[in-house]
């Protein structure tokens, strides 16, 4: 019974934030996400490399959206993007054969690495996933997916944060660093 | 018995209306931070409590009774004082019991947890005198010994369970050869948690 009870929910929503918290983040994000694909278009494209993946989305949703969240924090985006492309590559590399199992390892390996080092961060998850799912494109890259697009794109997303988020007077960006 | 000492109960709404008041989004649910509140209180509690010790807050020099003494004696004394028990001790101040209201009520014949109305009405259903015997007994025959004690560097956490578990509502203080050095009443350690 008590199990049962338990999906009822104990609580509410949080509140809705204020407009200008919503104009911020809108302001964060299309500032942090034009910077990406103009770098990709005017520097990138010529390579052939990519830095736009879905993950960055999520990551922009955390760190222009709920820039106080210990999930938003430098610590979780950089560690938890790093450390899961470095899993969701590997998971790819051993279980290529079953792409099955290597999607549900990398993710899940993922969310245990980042919380053993205290780096959870949602999007990391993504980060894993898309290493094995991304197709051709990203598996001849290797473990030069950690670099470009995920450490490369990770630095400019938390600049932007950094410097859009401060500008506000009653916002702040990080709580905390490392 | 649950501790709300001092806890003011946050409502749903409470936390609802401070998060509302401040910026940005605050990715914990009411539910999780009025948990996370109640659990740091109770922690922030227990170390407050931990940091108190007996020789903090006990009353000191004590009015003790000396052993030998007659038990009207003892009455007129604690009457005197307005306390309602003390510690016995020994010619060298050594305690060696703990005298109170309860230990006279019972050699009346009524129960220690009597009230004065009992008492009132033990007297008034008795032929005579209820409290004849007590005329003629010493304190050493009506004290309760060997006594609870507890030393100067016992916490204030370890004297309330002290408080509960016996049933009592004075503590004499003693060093570890037995020497009177203070005492704590419940009314010591309830003005210990909050004022200080």
């Amino acid at each position: 019974m008590e199990y049962f009870r338990k999906m009822r929910g104990t609580t509410q929503s949080p509140p809705r934030v204020r407009s200008s918290e919503m104009l911020w983040s809108w302001i964060g994000a299309f500032l942090g996400m034009s910077l990406m694909g103009l770098v990709q278009s005017i520097w990138l494209d010529s390579q052939g490399q990519t830095l736009l993946i879905a993950s960055f989305g999520a990551t922009s949703v955390l760190v222009y959206g709920a820039v106080r969240s210990p999930l938003a924090q430098p610590r979780n985006v950089f560690g938890g993007h790093v450390l899961s492309a470095l899993v969701g590559v590997a998971a790819w590399n051993i279980l290529g054969a079953w792409p099955w199992l290597a999607a549900a390892v990398a993710v899940a390996t993922a969310i245990v690495l980042m919380h053993l080092t205290k780096t959870l961060h949602p999007p990391g998850g993504a980060t894993a996933l898309n290493a094995v799912i991304g197709g051709e494109a990203v598996h001849t890259l290797g473990f030069w997916y950690v670099l470009t697009p995920v450490a490369f794109g990770v630095v400019l997303l938390l600049c932007v944060a950094v410097l859009v988020n401060n500008i506000p007077h009653n916002r702040r960006y990080p709580e905390f660093w490392f | 018995m649950k501790d709300q000492c001092g806890l003011l109960d946050l409502t749903e709404d409470d936390v609802l209306e401070a998060m509302r008041s401040m910026q940005g989004y605050v990715d914990i649910t009411p539910g999780t931070f009025r948990e996370i509140y109640a659990l740091a209180y109770e922690m922030a509690l227990t170390r407050v409590r931990s940091m108190g010790q007996a020789r903090d807050i006990m009353s000191s020099p004590v009015h003790s009774l000396q052993l030998g003494m007659s038990a009207l004696e003892a009455a007129h004394i604690l009457a005197r004082h307005g306390i309602s028990g003390a510690p016995v001790v020994t010619a060298q101040s050594k305690i060696c019991g703990v005298v109170s209201e309860k230990d006279f009520l019972r050699h009346m014949g009524l129960a220690g947890t009597a009230s004065f109305m009992a008492v009132i009405a033990a007297s008034l259903d008795t032929q005579g005198c209820i409290s004849t015997d007590l005329r003629t007994l010493l304190i050493d025959d009506i004290m309760t010994a060997p006594p609870v004690t507890a030393l100067p560097e016992t916490t204030l956490a370890d004297i309330s369970a002290i408080f509960t578990e016996r049933v009592i509502n004075r503590l004499p203080i003693c060093d570890a050869d037995g020497y009177l050095l203070g005492i704590v009443t419940r009314t010591d350690l309830v003005a210990s948690l909050c004022w200080r």
